[in-house]
């Protein structure tokens, strides 16, 4: 009895109230350092323990999403202790102004490839997915994405950091260009509508980098077939490495005999692909992917009275090495080849011939640092080395340049909640031999999870098509674009907004004008986007409206004075709607545009409401299928110089696919890869 | 779901290597759990935070910290303790990924079964989207380390889940 009762005497009584400066903070876990003494906080702050210590204690009190805090004390009675938010890392925030994330590249993301993908009419294409989103513009005639007023070629695709040349395979007027790459390919989806930071170069309007899957851990087999298209491939895991292969066979001819269109095909749509993938983990911290893409694909059809042929095989080659080199550091290098090569019989005039090459070589390295929660910074160099010919009768051109980019990125944390992402981009053309300048700013005040407001200022370039080099004698120096954006997002659990305001001014675009290349060029762009998503509505219903309004302007190639490009419509919508119930997920895409200003006329909207159902037929198969413009309405997308409407060769199209894994213990991955 | 958190509440295991008082400490904290109530679970893993505070270079507290909290949470989906022992126990399965004697084979079973929970949370969202997260990390799991039991028993209780959910 005596042992205990000094036992009881020896201990320490520890009380207080722990609290954020407004209320109590319930659940704060309350200890000494160095023994397991402690207590959690009651529902009022409150805590109450006893410990073996005696005389000095130091105490400590921890609380997510709040500074840890620390006191020495000798009266650990009555302590009131006032606990601070912690101050957001900079590795935990992620700017997402002007850029739209799918997949899982960082962290929880709102949606992914999967969620596009069936939504709308993409029929599995990511380039069609991406133009339910706010700041793209409905261009029918070739389905390629134009962003806020910008031509399609000023929107650049990377993968693994890594440019790709022509991200889209060749077709006639008329038939959508579809992008050449599966979305399932990727576990992140960046869509960057400006803005964006110094690493990402020659794109005046907008980027789309991509990142490919992680090695993957099981083997897998599984074939697609559907009216238009058959795959097959596969994917062999090892111990740290894994191989991936895939074919594919897209052929119109089937789905022409079964629903004849307007044209007079003299060869249907064909496409061969073939691509292969090689990941692998070279050491804990370093990690190898590589991938390889072959595409041959024809077309030809019968017009004018002659018979407009296409055939291009594109080649597409990247190998990127991320590795961590310790105390912070990280290295990034890659190195990615594209060729394309293009032959066109009767391109104009009935016997004549077009050919086309094009080159380019991409090198990159960049160095990454993070420096503390407040700072990181990156400064990489990229090298472009680029070629092409082209060949039309007595024409040809041979058109060789170099374009070598460093840039420097930083990223601060100011004070809490504000955030500056500085970051300067120079290149120099070897043609030109001239440095562009290109200084970025972000501004970012993120208050909490949910609420963002960034402001961003900076200036873009892109060299001019090949062709214009060549005509304009290699006189014609980049192009360049200066971006102001003001972006406002609030992204809940169930609903995200964002609005988009901005102003593009274009500088130095190329000019025809008596016959003559020149860079006198220029324009401006201006409008806003709204983005709604909505998943509160009705249970397993997820809503979105998309709008944007452009108002674009310029002078350039054949314009002679400022007027809206032919291409550019000021009012989109679209309204997206995707409902699952049991294994199926229904979804129901209505787009509208607005008007397109040609020389010769102004051509009605542009209207389609399309559906789609995939049904998850059982573990290992899944059927999709799609009809697009279901009111069989005749879109006009733009006219002719004599006035002929251009449309597309057919108003409805209908698709309907399997896809079944042979050898994946994994349910409803469509993916080989 | 409930099923799996009890199973792993026997998966205890001690590496030789670590100090004596530590696993001690952690086996005394561990066996409060034998009445696995929302308070007990509470206050067990803010005990392994104390004794992580105590061993900070040490492995053991930081496993069975995300291991009970991601118990809790599938337990408890939407408890309102439940976002923050997540967010806790994937900052935890982070560090552990920077830590050279961290098990490689453990953070991808912590790692999946993160992805798991917020399946149990919200199947009709979060199921299409992670799924493949939870399998492929598990497998790894399982290739890393082919005797990992706690990689073996979440597998097959997400796959018995997965067939229950499709069966619907």
């Amino acid at each position: 009895m005596l042992l205990a009762a000094l036992s009881a005497k020896s201990q320490t009584t520890v009380t207080g109230l722990v609290t954020n400066g407004r209320e109590p903070l319930a659940g704060a876990n309350v200890f000494i350092i160095g023994t397991i003494d402690g207590c959690l906080t009651d529902s009022l702050g409150r805590f109450s323990f006893e410990t073996s210590k005696q005389g000095e204690l130091t105490l400590r009190v921890t609380f997510i999403g709040f500074d840890d805090y620390t006191l020495t004390t000798n009266q650990p009675r009555d302590l009131l202790i006032v606990m601070h938010e912690r101050a957001t890392s900079i590795d935990e925030v992620v700017v997402t102004a002007s850029t739209y994330s799918f997949g899982k590249s960082d962290n929880f993301k709102t949606m992914d490839a999967l969620d596009v993908v069936m939504t709308g009419n993409s029929c599995g294409d990511v380039v069609a997915a991406l133009q339910a989103l706010p700041g793209t513009q409905k261009v029918g005639e070739n389905g390629k994405l134009y962003v806020r007023g910008g031509e399609s070629d000023e929107c650049q695709t990377f993968i693994n950091g890594m440019h790709v040349l022509i991200p889209y395979s060749t077709n006639v007027e008329g038939q959508t260009q579809r992008g050449r790459f599966s979305p399932f390919l990727f576990k992140g989806i960046n869509f960057s509508l400006g803005g964006y930071g110094g690493e990402y170069g020659q794109a005046l309007s907008s980027v789309l980098p991509m990142e490919t899957t992680d090695v993957a851990t099981g083997d897998k087999l599984g074939v697609s077939a559907s009216l238009v298209d058959w795959n097959f491939g596969g994917t062999k895991a090892c111990q740290n490495s894994s191989l991936s292969f895939n074919a594919d066979y897209t052929s119109m001819g089937l789905y022409n005999a079964l629903f004849p269109d307007r044209c007079d095909w003299t060869r249907p749509y064909r496409k061969l692909s073939g691509e292969a993938q090689y990941k692998a983990g070279l050491s804990s911290v370093s990690v190898l992917k590589s991938y390889v893409g072959y595409d041959l694909t024809s077309v030809g059809q019968q017009t004018d009275g002659r018979c407009l042929s296409f055939k291009e095989h594109n080649v597409y080659a990247n190998a990127t090495v991320k590795t961590s080199i310790g105390r912070g550091y990280s290295l990034f290098s890659g190195i990615a080849n594209s060729s394309v090569f293009n032959d066109v019989d009767d391109a104009q005039v009935l016997g004549d011939h077009y050919y086309n090459f094009r080159n380019e070589v991409h090198l990159k390295a960049e160095l990454r640092k993070v420096f503390s929660s407040a700072l990181k910074m990156s400064a990489g160099v990229e090298d472009y080395i680029r070629n092409s010919k082209t060949r039309y009768e007595a024409y040809q051109y041979h058109v060789d340049y170099n374009l070598l980019a460093v840039h420097l990125d930083a990223q601060w944390r100011i004070v809490p909640r504000l955030f500056l992402n500085l970051s300067d981009r120079a290149e120099h053309l070897s043609y030109a031999n001239e440095w562009t300048l290109m200084p970025r700013a972000t501004l970012s005040y993120v208050p909490n999870k949910w609420f963002q407001l960034s402001a961003m200022l900076g200036r873009y370039s892109q060299t001019a098509e090949d062709e214009y080099i060549a005509r304009s004698g290699k006189h014609l120096p980049q192009s360049t674009a200066d971006h102001a954006i003001l972006s406002l997002q609030y992204n809940t659990a169930k609903t995200l907004l964002r609005i988009e305001p901005y102003y593009k001014r274009y500088h130095r675009l190329p000019l025809l004008a008596d016959g003559i290349y020149s860079a006198n060029g220029h324009g401006t762009s201006q409008g806003f986007d709204v983005f709604f998503e909505s998943r509160s509505l009705v249970k397993n219903l997820t809503t979105t409206v998309s709008y944007s309004f452009n108002d674009s302007k310029r002078r350039y190639l054949d314009y002679t004075s400022l007027r809206t490009p032919d291409y550019a419509s000021r009012h989109n919508l679209r309204l997206t709607a995707k409902y699952a119930v049991g294994k199926f997920i229904f979804g129901l895409a209505e787009s509208y545009a607005s008007s397109r200003r040609c020389p010769v006329g102004t051509t009605p909207y542009y209207n389609s409401l399309d559906a789609n159902l995939t049904w998850l037929v059982s573990p290992k198969v899944i059927v999709y299928t799609s009809l697009n413009n279901i009111s069989g309405r005749t879109n006009i997308f733009r006219y002719n110089a004599d006035g002929t409407p251009v449309t597309a060769t057919r108003d409805r199209f209908f698709y309907i696919g399997i896809f079944v894994s042979l050898k994946n213990n994994k349910a409803y991955d469509i993916s080989n890869f | 779901m409930f099923a799996i958190a009890l199973c792993l509440m026997a998966s205890v295991s001690i590496h030789a290597q670590e100090p004596a008082q530590m696993q001690t400490l952690i086996g005394q904290s561990l066996s409060k759990l034998q009445q696995p109530t929302p308070e007990a679970f509470l206050n067990c893993i803010a005990e392994l935070k104390r004794i992580d505070a105590m061993f900070p270079d040490s492995i053991q507290p930081k496993y069975q910290m995300a291991l009970q909290s991601l118990n809790f949470s599938v337990m408890n989906p939407h408890a309102e303790q439940t976002e923050n022992l997540l967010a806790d126990a994937e900052q935890t399965v982070s560090k552990m990924e920077q830590m050279k004697s961290a098990d490689p084979s453990d953070v991808c079973t912590l790692s999946g079964f993160l992805y798991m929970v917020r399946i149990v949370q919200n199947p009709a969202q979060n199921g299409q989207r992670y799924y493949l997260n939870v399998m492929q990390n598990f497998e790894k799991a399982l290739k890393l380390n082919p005797n990992n039991e706690l990689a073996k028993q979440l597998q097959q209780k997400f796959f018995e889940g997965m067939k229950q959910q499709m069966q619907k």
